[in-house]
């Protein structure tokens, strides 16, 4: 009896052991053991490199998509469903929520970026510290960059919260001064401290963030707040969140130069070896592009400055931004009919979103009838065999479609006569690149790079800030075309031929105070909905009234203001009168 | 001791005499065990294995009473007998019951919480495959909701009202170990079910009973002659409803309606289709694909085969049970949801060391198995849901070839078809995939050994070890397949997973059983117990291109031909881990029977919370009053037998949140790596903070008083309990979305309030006139749910969007001053039914034109916004019925259940009506607005992205209120017939279940626990498996 009532006792003793409740993770570290090292530090900068693909995953609500969308280039498309796409051609909208992913994902980038920059000093190499400093500081202000383009006054995250009741109250917006300054200050401070080496040295490994594309997007940043909002130069921001200095146009200068004299990176020979239709298996069936160079392979182009890279291990489960979704949203939307993507060769299935207006196509031959990059950058499907209209209710249709950023397919399998039989959804899937000629899904085997800085970029930037038309007669003679002398005009015609469906056109017709009349140059094209020919007209207030409306900007999402309770405004113009309920023939 | 002895052998010297009897009880079984007291004396004896007995008692003695466990106790008058044999009635509802109350049991009437025992004999006679659906009619207060029809899927089982948002089920207590599963018995193993509703009653398992516990205890031996019994039923199911679909030619014209309302040309179907199936559909020889109809597994089989073998003396017991169980799905053809459950049970209790009135030392065992397969269709989301594609496929499409075989994209090609490219054959898309084929097994041990030592009487010290072990394989095939323009798989896919996990408990407790001055009687115990959890790994691979295309059989991963590395994967984890710690007592007190009164208190560390933060504490009191054994109750007494007033308060725990909440974790995912490699192959692992850390993070606490009464009148025939209770769930754990600024993932915070408030009623008669019996009993539930806080600035938890159909927004979501997940969207009155009522109503969207919904401006601001958004339906139900109505004659039994829920509503869609105009219809869409006073609910067609279809509103929400008679059987007991036959039960049966049910609702069942990805949602109908119709016969024999 004793025995067992000793053996209780022990029992109840045991018992009292806090020990017994401790527990450990084995799949995940904590801040408290993490990061300890080098590697982990640069596993750090990789999970802010990840939140580039996070947002693709929800494309259609990214910057890059409502950018192309609302410019004067492209209209919304998409089926007649797809009004989300209609919207951001209109500057209207369907849902207020729509930019929350794309708003959760950069804010994650920004989170995950200030915690990296707090522990990087645990990196003994200072190189490589410099340099993973420098990549993390560059991602930081392309996400603000981003966000106050699209939404204006965005709250100012610079560190991570300590507590979680300060992590329920929403922080206030900051002005944009104050968010120019600490991306212009973020910038600033990369570019001094990135070790200066070629494109394809970099210490950190290739495809990692260089000096020379931090001071390529200081200068796309100098320009859009000093033409948008009419400044001088850019504010900076101090380490108290002052602004208290400022960045004049000739360091912008002096860092472009420096660019382009010593990032090794170059324009390459044909402008259509840029587009993954030339690549080597769809080229072979391609009239258009038979003998032009071969496609460069993403990460081999020294004409990349700065890109989002994709990859070949897409899946639906959590990494569809690992895919090039883009792809697949601009790609032509199917009819059924067996032979339509044959007959539309090298472009494939896709959602029918930003059909070209026919306006970029018939003013680009008035202007530059010679230019041979509009064959390379647009394709009249009207011109394919048998092109029908309509196909699953496609709206917007203007027949034109981007060659840059589209899914692009490849002979498969060839009958007999040497015609082509089946087709790969994308020529990534097979053997010729990166796949085992099998596993082809139409929407995930998307996996071409998005350009988000070219060298000719900044050689147009350059030009543009100094009013020398030395580098983009550069990028003329590359294309072809005559040199020409320096004028705004000029200039401006090469950003929207040079780098049309490239991203920037939206921010450049905002910044150089053109957008109201360019957008409003949309009505009246010849387009169909659902296969019935009409023309575009205005929707809601219009184009230009809602560009007034607006300024451009986009709605915060909704949530986002309803969870502040007051403290987060809504932009101008986004009340419900910008409702777009359906298409108004 | 010995003074009972000296007064025992100071008796016998007075003048005595013999009474000799058996006891037997209603089959004529005998009862050993029965103890047999002189009434007002300590004078007594128990039966013999053989139900005999044998006493002597004085002359004087007036009053015999027989009384044992779970029967009616009787007093005989002796008079002049000398033999006197009794037959014990089963007592159904009876007062001298015991019932469990956890780490021990109590008599019913000195209860004082609020609690429902329900037998295994009455969930076994319902033949259902799972003892909760057996349990459905006879638990008031209890919410059992099938979440799927689909063989072996589980149930939602919600105790007095949804409390949280995170893990709502409420704790099980297996044979005294917590944390079992019930869906591993078969009903014949189950000796009793009890719940534990109120706070006070639960208390004893604080930490996690604040949804409410159930124990569960399975059959145990007793010491007499050796019972076996045998229990089987065979029934085949059919499809109580199926929905009314459109035919070719119907469907047709729908399609054609809507293009013209668009103004746009109708098809030129005769140039889209085929020219043959185009000319058959014209000339009426063929009506178009059936699609439900072709998957309809008519007939299907389900049967029971149950063994089960009792027996011991008076110092070892045991009982085994062996089961099979299997059931056939009723949709699913060609491929089958199939069910197949084995369980084994051994039981056994030994008392090692005994005195003369009480066991020393005791030692026990129980032992559960259960290995049941498992594969089905997929019945999730819209996007992966067998039947919602069965429902919205294209009836212009074959099911066959000529072939036999699937129509395919092939046959489409080469018959011509120029219509929908995205349509694809359902039945295909389910056979050939993972979503039908797909196997699961699982296997599960529960097991416990005890020893119990009783070094004084009534002082018992008891140490319980509990042991659980689950482990599951899961296989699947994701075949080739080539069905329509965008479901073209060229590589198949074979996927494979493994886990096994285990559990061990630990329980030590003291009780001691006293009185003081002879009235005042405690019961108290002091216990201890540890738990650990999660000490398990799960493993999965999954391969490409099977050497074996096409054969589920043969999809092993080994059997893939990868070519080349990216074909194959691997992955493992383990579970994660957990411990709970406790330390808890109770004291019940009562005083003459009358005066009743328990206190109970535990305290509970859990490893979810951080240090310093791990200890939660938990009280409870109750009190109970039987009125009816004052003195001036004895005007009532020809009517009231028995009142109990009752009255308790307590708080219970909940800590069911993921660990590590409290730490800032860095998680290493292949979502958050990055690839800067040229090849596109590589990954750059990345590392980043998941979530924000909460080192504050707490217990929930669930707070509940409960106000009650049992009573029962007229000689005991008329039962009536009633319950009133109010629960409070305080400090909610939730992970209450944080500002997106923040760029974290919001952690779990104590944020939120929720209350819930009802009442119960269970009524119930039994009364017999000669040798007909009947009874029959009535419960209802009332609850009350509401949201009281939720901690952040706006006071809502967002539920998700895409529900039913890609293209809605939100449709339910937790707010305060709502119930939990209640359905939100807009109101509509009515449809506008000409120019003149467009006109005339101000708020409208621009465009709005005859045939369209009129939404109802309820914030008033003059224009239809999102801000109109509301309350449009509340998927729980305000009240919840149970009927039971038994009869019995002679030979013959009829037993009649049912179950009624009242006041929910269903959201139902079965198509996506926002995106994809060309699905099916249902034939409701007749009942649309085609022209001025046609319709006054749908609206006219368009093609969905118009907001009539895409406006989540009360056109998609329908009243679920419902009855179903869940089961009646009738049996014939042919022991009466033959009396000489060896066996002591001879029953056959027949039963119907689910035969009738009443409801205004469209779809094919009312009964809908489904609620997207989401616990605490309900009622969702996108393509519902719904419980089957059953028709069945059944025998049970006992030797």
């Amino acid at each position: 009896m004793k025995k067992i009532l000793y053996i209780a006792a022990t029992a109840l003793l045991f018992m009292s052991c806090e020990n017994y409740l401790d527990t450990e993770s084995y799949t995940k570290k904590n801040t408290g053991n993490y990061p300890q090292s080098a590697d982990d530090a640069i596993q750090m900068v990789t999970g802010v490199y990840a939140t580039l693909n996070k947002p693709i995953a929800n494309c259609a609500n990214t910057y890059y998509f409502a950018s192309e969308l609302a410019s004067d280039d492209r209209f919304g498309g998409g089926g007649e469903n797809d009004k989300d796409f209609q919207v951001l051609d209109h500057l209207l909208y369907t849902n207020l929520d729509r930019f929350k992913t794309f708003w959760s994902d950069r804010y994650s980038g920004i989170s995950r970026a200030n915690m990296a920059i707090a522990n990087l000093d645990k990196v003994a190499d200072e190189t490589l510290r410099n340099q993973l400093k420098g990549e993390t500081l560059f991602l930081r202000a392309f996400f603000y960059n981003e966000l106050v383009e699209m939404f204006g006054n965005v709250p100012l995250i610079t560190k991570v919260p300590s507590t979680v009741s300060e992590a329920q109250l929403y922080p206030k917006q900051a002005s944009a001064e104050e968010v120019y300054g600490f991306i212009a200050a973020g910038l600033k401070e990369a570019i001094s401290i990135m070790p200066a080496k070629k494109w394809n040295e970099t210490v950190s490994g290739n495809g990692h963030v260089t000096k020379w594309a931090a001071e390529a997007l200081l200068a796309r940043v100098f320009l859009f707040y000093t033409g948008f909002y009419q400044k001088d130069a850019l504010p900076l921001m101090d380490a108290d969140g002052k602004i208290t200095g400022s960045l004049t146009k000739a360091e912008v200068i002096t860092g472009l130069e420096d660019c382009i004299a010593n990032s090794g990176n170059s324009l390459v020979t044909d402008y259509r070896s840029l587009w993954p239709y030339t690549n080597t298996l769809s080229k072979k069936n391609y009239p258009y592009a038979k003998n032009a160079p071969a496609w460069i392979k993403d990460g081999t182009n020294p004409e990349t400055v700065f890109s989002i890279k994709f990859s070949h291990l897409a899946s639906w489960s959590t990494t569809t931004g690992y895919s090039n979704q883009y792809m697949l949203f601009f790609a032509i939307r199917g009819s059924g009919s067996a032979n339509q993507y044959k007959n539309l060769y090298p472009f494939g299935q896709g959602w029918g979103a930003g059909p070209v207006s026919p306006k970029l196509w018939n003013e680009w031959k008035t202007a530059e009838p010679l230019d041979p990059r509009r064959d390379a950058s647009i394709l009249d499907g009207s011109k394919t065999n048998d092109y029908t209209y309509g196909a699953d209710k496609q709206m917007e249709e203007s027949g034109y479609y981007s060659k840059k950023v589209i899914a692009t397919t490849g002979a498969k399998t060839y009958n007999t006569d040497g015609t082509m039989n089946a087709l790969f959804n994308s020529f990534t899937s097979s053997t010729e690149y990166y796949g085992d000629g099998a596993a082809d899904d139409f929407q995930l085997a998307h996996e071409v790079d998005l350009n988000v800085i070219r060298f000719s970029d900044v050689l147009l930037m350059q030009s543009e800030l100094t009013g020398n038309a030395d580098n983009m007669n550069k990028v003329r003679t590359r294309a072809g075309l005559p040199t020409v002398s320096y004028s705004a005009t000029a200039l401006r015609n090469e950003r929207r031929w040079e780098l049309a469906f490239e991203g920037t056109r939206w921010s450049d017709i905002r910044r150089w105070g053109i957008a109201k009349e360019a957008l409003s140059n949309q009505v009246g094209a010849d387009i169909w909905n659902r296969g019935v020919a009409t023309t575009m007209k205005n929707q809601g207030a219009g184009y230009g009234a809602r560009y007034d409306a607006t300024k451009g900007f986009m709605p915060i999402p909704q949530s986002e203001i309803d969870l502040s309770s007051g403290v987060l405004t809504q932009n101008p113009g986004w009340d419900a009168s910008a409702l777009f309920v359906s298409w108004n023939e | 001791m010995v003074l009972l002895m000296v007064m025992l052998s100071g008796m016998a010297f007075a003048q005595q005499k013999t009474i000799t009897g058996k006891v037997t009880d209603e089959t004529g079984a005998p009862v050993p065990g029965t103890t047999i007291i002189v009434k007002g004396t300590t004078t007594g004896i128990v039966t013999d294995m053989d139900g005999n007995y044998s006493l002597s008692v004085p002359a004087t003695a007036k009053t015999l009473v027989f009384s044992f466990v779970g029967m009616t106790s009787q007093e005989v008058i002796v008079g002049t007998q000398t033999n006197i044999s009794v037959k014990m009635l089963s007592e159904s509802i009876g007062l001298e019951e015991v019932v469990a109350i956890g780490y021990g049991v109590q008599k019913k009437k000195l209860n004082t919480g609020a609690t429902v025992q329900v037998s295994g004999d009455n969930l076994q006679k319902m033949s259902t495959t799972n003892a909760l659906s057996a349990l459905q009619s006879q638990s008031p207060g209890v919410e059992i909701t099938q979440s799927s029809g689909q063989p072996g899927e589980g149930f939602k089982v919600t105790i007095r009202g949804l409390g949280t948002v995170g893990s709502s089920a409420p704790l099980y207590v297996i044979d005294g170990v917590a944390g079992g599963d019930i869906n591993a018995f078969n009903t014949s193993d189950i000796e009793s079910v009890d719940v534990l509703k109120d706070a006070a009653s639960a208390a004893i398992y604080g930490a996690r009973a604040a949804n409410g516990v159930v124990l569960v205890t399975t059959k145990k031996g007793k010491a007499g002659k050796l019972q076996l019994s045998y229990d089987g039923y065979y029934g085949v199911q059919y499809a109580a409803k199926m929905p009314a679909m459109l035919n070719a030619k119907e469907y047709m014209s729908m399609m054609d309606e809507t293009r013209f309302n668009e103004a746009n040309p109708t098809y030129d179907w005769a140039n889209l289709l085929p020219t043959s199936l185009y000319n058959s559909v014209m000339d009426g020889s063929w009506q178009g694909t059936n699609w439900m109809k072709e998957s309809y597994n008519e007939a299907a089989p389900t049967q029971n085969q149950a063994f089960n073998l009792a027996g011991g003396n008076d110092q070892s017991k045991f009982a085994l049970g062996f089961s099979y169980t299997s059931q056939e799905g009723i949709l699913g053809k060609p491929v089958q949801s199939q069910y197949d459950r084995y369980t084994a049970r051994i039981n056994s209790d030994h008392v090692i060391l005994k005195t003369k009135d009480f066991d020393v030392i005791k030692i026990g065992q129980t032992l559960n198995y259960n290995y049941n397969t498992k594969s089905g269709i997929a019945i999730g989301n819209i996007y992966g849901n067998s039947i919602h594609n069965l429902l919205t496929g294209n009836p212009l499409l074959p099911a066959y070839d000529a072939d036999g075989n699937f129509y395919d994209y092939n046959d489409k090609v080469a018959n011509g078809w120029n219509f929908d490219g995205n349509t694809g054959n359902p039945l295909a898309g389910t056979a050939l995939s993972n979503w039908g084929l797909n196997l699961s097994k699982n296997y599960a041990l529960q097991t416990s050994a005890y020893l119990e030592i009783q070094p004084i009487k009534n002082l018992v010290f008891r140490s319980q070890f509990g042991y659980k072990m689950t482990a599951s394989t899961y296989r699947s095939y994701d075949g080739i397949r080539h069905l329509s323009n965008n479901t073209n798989v060229t590589l198949d896919n074979v996927s494979q997973s493994a886990s096994s996990g285990h559990n061990t408990t630990f329980d030590n407790t003291l009780s001691y059983k006293f009185k003081v001055a002879d009235q005042h009687q405690f019961d108290v115990l002091v216990g201890q117990s540890i738990e650990k959890w999660g000490m398990g790994s799960n493993i999965s691979a999954s391969g490409n291109n099977s050497m074996f295309p096409g054969l589920f059989d043969y999809a092993w991963v080994d059997n893939t031909k990868p070519t080349v590395l990216s074909q194959r994967g691997a992955g493992g984890s383990p579970w994660g881990s957990g411990a709970l710690a406790s330390f808890f007592g109770r004291a019940n007190y009562n005083f003459k029977e009358t005066y009743l009164a328990s206190f109970t208190m535990r305290a509970d560390g859990s490893s979810n919370f951080a240090k310093g933060k791990r200890w939660g504490y938990f009280p409870s009191m109750s009190a109970g009053w039987v009125m009816t054994n004052e003195s001036f109750m004895e005007s009532t007494k020809s009517f009231l037998d028995f009142m109990k007033l009752r009255a308790s308060w307590g708080q219970n725990g909940n800590a069911a949140i993921n660990n590590f909440q409290y730490l800032s974790t860095i998680a290493f995912d292949t979502s958050n790596g990055y690839y800067f490699s040229a090849d596109k192959l590589t990954q750059t692992v990345g590392g980043y903070a998941d979530i924000l850390a909460n080192p504050d993070v707490k217990w929930e606490t669930s707070e509940q008083l409960d106000l009650g009464f049992d009573s029962r009148f007229l000689n005991s025939r008329l039962g009536l309990t009633f319950d009133w209770y109010t629960k409070t769930t305080k400090n909610w754990l939730v992970t209450a979305p944080i500002p997106a600024v923040w760029g974290l993932n919001a952690p779990s915070v104590n944020g939120g309030d929720i209350q819930n408030k009802g009442f119960e009623i269970a009524l119930n008669w039994n009364d017999r006139a000669g040798d007909f019996q009947y009874g029959g009993s009535v419960n209802m539930a009332h609850n009350v749910n509401e949201v009281t806080r939720i901690a952040n600035a706006e006071g809502i938890i967002h539920g998700d969007g895409n529900v039913l159909s890609q293209g809605t927004t939100e449709m339910y979501r937790a707010q305060v001053g709502f119930p939990i997940g209640y359905f939100y969207g807009y109101k509509t009155a009515g449809v506008f039914q000409n120019l003149d009522q467009v006109n005339n109503t101000a708020a409208k969207y621009a465009g709005a034109q005859p045939g369209d919904l009129i939404f109802v401006d309820t914030d008033g601001d003059g224009k239809i916004t999102e801000d109109d958004r509301t309350m449009i339906g509340n998927p729980h139900p305000d009240f919840t019925l149970g009927l039971n109505l038994n009869l019995s004659y002679k030979g013959f039994d009829l037993n009649i259940a049912g179950t009624g829920a009242f006041g929910q509503q269903i959201a139902k869609s079965y198509r996506s009506f926002a995106d994809s105009p060309l699905q099916n219809y249902t034939t409701e869409i007749f009942g649309r607005w085609t022209g001025e006073g046609t319709s006054n609910k749908l609206p006219r067609l368009t093609s969905g992205s118009n907001v009539n279809w895409q406006n989540i509103s009360d056109i998609y929400i329908e009243d679920g209120d419902y009855v179903k008679i869940q089961n009646i059987t009738l049996g014939y007991d042919f022991k009466k017939l033959f009396k000489n036959m060896p066996l002591s039960q001879a029953r056959f049966f027949v039963t119907g279940q689910n035969l009738f049910t009443i409801t205004g609702y469209s779809g094919m069942d009312p009964e809908i626990g489904y609620g997207y990805d989401k616990s605490w949602v309900s009622g969702i109908d996108l393509g519902y498996y719904p419980s089957p119709r059953t028709y069945m016969v059944g025998v049970n024999l006992k030797f």
